[in-house]
């Protein structure tokens, strides 16, 4: 059972939320079951315990990895117990003629010697130095070190150096020593080696994904205009899983309304108890609240180095909820709404990033397009979002423009991706527009443009 | 539920191998499931495709077990009086108007409102009790005496509230009514809840349930349902059905032909006695396997090339 519960944390410590609930249930499982038969015990604990089709493939990898460990140390168990003839053979021979096997002093020594299996020693002395608690690969060494101290490595390293520097005069190149010795240091190689490797899987299991996470919350917090292309694959995942979550939260919002048609159904039956009066009364009318949202996105130079994100972003809104409207402008407004269902993203963004992207800025241009394209469609379910820095090198904002917008939707908001008190300087021009944003905030990392949407989808 | 015959349910091996007797082949991991659901009495969450036998899981296991299959199927805007119960409002009615001479002789003798309203009170909620209760689904399944297979067909069609109001009954097998308390289950049913995934289910309902995701089958499992499902088919002719959807579930589609696609399939050319598939026959018959015209023009030229691999 401790082997389920181990395995248990590494799922967990691989991201997977396995409650204290399901952990008793894959349990109960295991005992109705029994782990004897390595599919059924794979079925088995995927059926309690995995939940998510996301989650299915880290844990088939940690289950493979995991499992193979404990059959080997089950293995060794099962050698421990009942010593196998080879063993035996050994320990006679060792008790015969040659009697170097005595002379081993050590505990340590005696095992190896006698060519004992460690792996459950090893696993043992794992265990009570807290393997599990690895996270970096720097820290391999180090558990390699205090599990072979745990199994006695001291006082074997103080027996080999003790052989070769004992001051016995009388028979110093005694041959049976030196046999014993360099058996010892062999055997103390093969015992350094089998705990390295064990370390390593252990590593792989308890440490590859945390590590990944360390990596997605520091990704999460840091700023956009930071980031590394490198980092860009593992940022859409997160950028996609965001934007999910905000989907599967808010996407189906339903409202019981007190106008409409009434039921007649319903209000007869809640009136019944009172003979027929009609106390209260029923609605027809339930609404399904889904957002509309336009979504504008400036890509010129000024702002080149987080558009990518912001797009990536917009592309998998656009991708989880309906009724999205993307647009992008340097000069002209452009609308991707079609290019971003038509193309994968990768080559949506870089289509768009050449064509449009890196220009000089122009509001005024891009806003009366922006004018003649959507301004009909924007009605007071819409929800307007601008991605940009309103930096228009000196030009006339037509500020007039998205006054009409937040007049006409229900509510514009203004994401700059640059910080509070560099708005207005230079030739940013946000507060001109500020009036006729219901909110504008700097959206610099993840973490921002999460809370952000998720506060516009609360409320629509 | 009370099984009467255990040694039906004793092992997943026995399981797979009655189950394949009764016409449906499922891999050792469905096997698996329905074992522990029986066991641990905890339901089954089964995701997966449309069209690899999820409902039709159901409906083997009530037939295997002799229980009666209650099912309930879910839609944007079902809620408990369509789920759970609902009072029988016209009786209700027509009871008031047939005991409103009743009441005089009720209320004879007392003396001022008070005692009026305290004799009325001895009589009860006569009006909301168990013979005013139109029971639904949901409530069928708690109070069958032998205990039943309840299958919530498609939650991730329901809305977020009813999948919190499940909460209840999957957890402790029992719900509340308001005006009567709460109903707890004669015997635990087995329950099972499908979904398509179009929607992200909740934590806590996943929680509850053992989650058993059915992938598309692989050749050979495939293979085998073609051969119990479809009798008189030619074995080399199955095989290259079964090659044929296999290549096409690795093409890009909208929609991948499920197991339910290919038996109809191999149905339809069983019947127009087709020896052989060529590129006319499937040509002819491809819109039995693919719902999509965007599919169908996308496979349409590959025809060719896919039954050449074939040979």
């Amino acid at each position: 059972m401790r082997f389920v519960a181990d395995f248990i944390g590494a799922l967990r410590e691989a991201g997977l939320p396995v409650s204290p609930a399901e952990s008793l249930d894959a349990l109960k499982a295991i005992q109705l079951l029994g782990l004897d038969s390595r599919e059924t015990c794979k079925n088995v604990l995927a059926l309690t315990l995995v939940k998510r089709q996301d989650d299915q493939e880290i844990y088939e990898e940690l289950f493979d990895l995991y499992f193979t460990g404990v059959e080997k140390a089950k293995e060794a168990d099962q050698g421990d117990s009942e010593p196998s003839e080879d063993l035996l053979a050994a320990q006679k021979d060792a008790g015969n003629g040659d009697d170097s096997a005595a002379n081993a002093s050590s505990a340590l020594g005696q095992a190896l010697i006698q060519k004992e299996d460690m792996s459950l020693a090893i696993a043992q002395a794992a265990v009570a130095e807290k393997l599990s608690t690895i996270v970096l690969f720097t820290q391999k060494n180090h558990f390699a070190y205090k599990i072979m101290q745990r199994l006695g490595d001291e006082a074997l390293s103080a027996e080999i150096h003790g052989v070769t520097n004992s001051p016995e005069p009388k028979n110093s190149p005694d041959p049976k020593q030196k046999k014993l010795q360099r058996e010892l240091i062999k055997s103390r190689a093969r015992l350094l080696d089998q705990v390295k490797d064990y370390v390593e899987q252990q590593h792989q299991i308890f440490a590859q994904h945390k590590g990944q996470k360390y990596r997605e919350d520091f990704l999460q917090q840091a700023k956009l205009s930071q980031l590394d292309r490198l980092d860009y694959k593992l940022m859409q995942t997160l950028v996609r899983r965001a934007a999910r979550k905000l989907a599967a939260q808010h996407s189906r919002r339903r409202l019981t309304r007190k106008r409409g048609q009434l039921d007649v159904r319903k209000t007869i039956a809640a009136n019944a108890a009172f003979d027929g009066a009609l106390f209260h009364t029923r609605w027809k009318a339930t609404r399904v609240e889904r957002p509309k949202v336009v979504a504008i996105c400036d890509v010129s130079g000024s702002v080149s180095r987080v558009a990518r994100f912001l797009l990536l972003f917009l592309y998998s809104l656009q991708d989880v909820m309906p009724k999205v409207r993307s647009f992008v402008f340097a000069s002209d407004m452009v609308e991707v709404t079609e290019l971003f269902k038509q193309q994968e993203i990768e080559l949506a963004l870089e289509e768009i990033m050449k064509r449009w992207g890196g220009l000089s800025t122009d509001y005024a241009k891009a806003l009366s397009g922006f004018q003649s394209q959507a301004l009909a469609s924007i009605d007071k379910k819409t929800t307007v979002i601008m991605l940009g820095d309103a930096r228009n090198n000196q030009g006339d904002g037509r500020v007039d423009i998205w006054e009409q917008v937040f007049r006409k939707s229900k509510r514009v908001l203004w994401l700059n991706p640059e910080q509070r008190n560099s708005w207005d300087s230079g030739d940013s021009i946000m507060s001109e527009y500020l009036p006729w944003c219901s909110s504008a905030e700097p959206c610099r990392n993840l973490k921002d443009i999460e809370r952000i949407f998720s506060r516009i989808l609360k409320y629509s | 539920m009370i099984i009467k015959h255990q040694e039906k349910i004793a092992s997943p091996e026995i399981i797979q191998s009655r189950y394949e007797a009764l016409g449906y082949i499922c891999s050792n991991s469905v096997a698996t499931a329905i074992y522990l659901a029986c066991h641990l009495q905890k339901p089954i969450l089964i995701e997966g495709p449309p069209g690899v036998g999820k409902t039709e899981l159901a409906k083997i296991t009530a037939a295997y077990l002799n229980a009666p299959l209650i099912r309930m199927q879910c839609y944007e805007g079902l809620d408990e009086s369509k789920a759970l119960y609902e009072w029988k409002y016209g009786k209700q009615l027509l009871y008031t108007q047939v005991l409103k001479e009743q009441l005089g002789d009720v209320l004879r003798g007392a003396k001022g409102l008070d005692e009026s309203i305290t004799r009325l009170h001895e009589f009860g909620d006569i009006f909301y009790s168990q013979e005013f209760l139109e029971p639904r689904p949901l409530l069928q399944a708690l109070q069958s005496e032998d205990g039943a297979v309840l299958l919530i067909d498609e939650i991730d069609k329901a809305d977020q509230e009813f999948e919190a109001f499940l909460l209840e009954l999957l957890s402790d097998y029992q719900v509340s009514i308001p005006e009567i308390g709460t109903v707890k289950a004669v015997s635990t049913p087995i329950v099972m809840l499908t979904s398509n995934n179009t929607r992200e289910l909740g934590d806590a309902l996943k929680r509850r349930c053992l989650h058993l995701y059915i992938p598309f089958p692989d050749a050979a499992l495939e293979s085998r349902i073609l051969a119990t499902q479809v009798e008189g088919l030619d074995a080399q002719l199955r095989e290259q059905i079964v090659a044929i959807i296999g290549k096409l579930r690795d093409m890009p589609l909208k929609k991948s032909p499920a197991v339910s696609e290919t038996i109809d399939w191999a149905r339809a050319l069983l019947l127009l006695n087709v020896a052989e598939l060529d590129s006319h026959w499937v040509k002819e018959t491809l819109n039995l396997l693919l719902k999509f015209q965007d599919d169908i023009e996308l496979v349409e030229p590959e025809i060719a090339a896919l039954l050449k691999s074939l040979r």
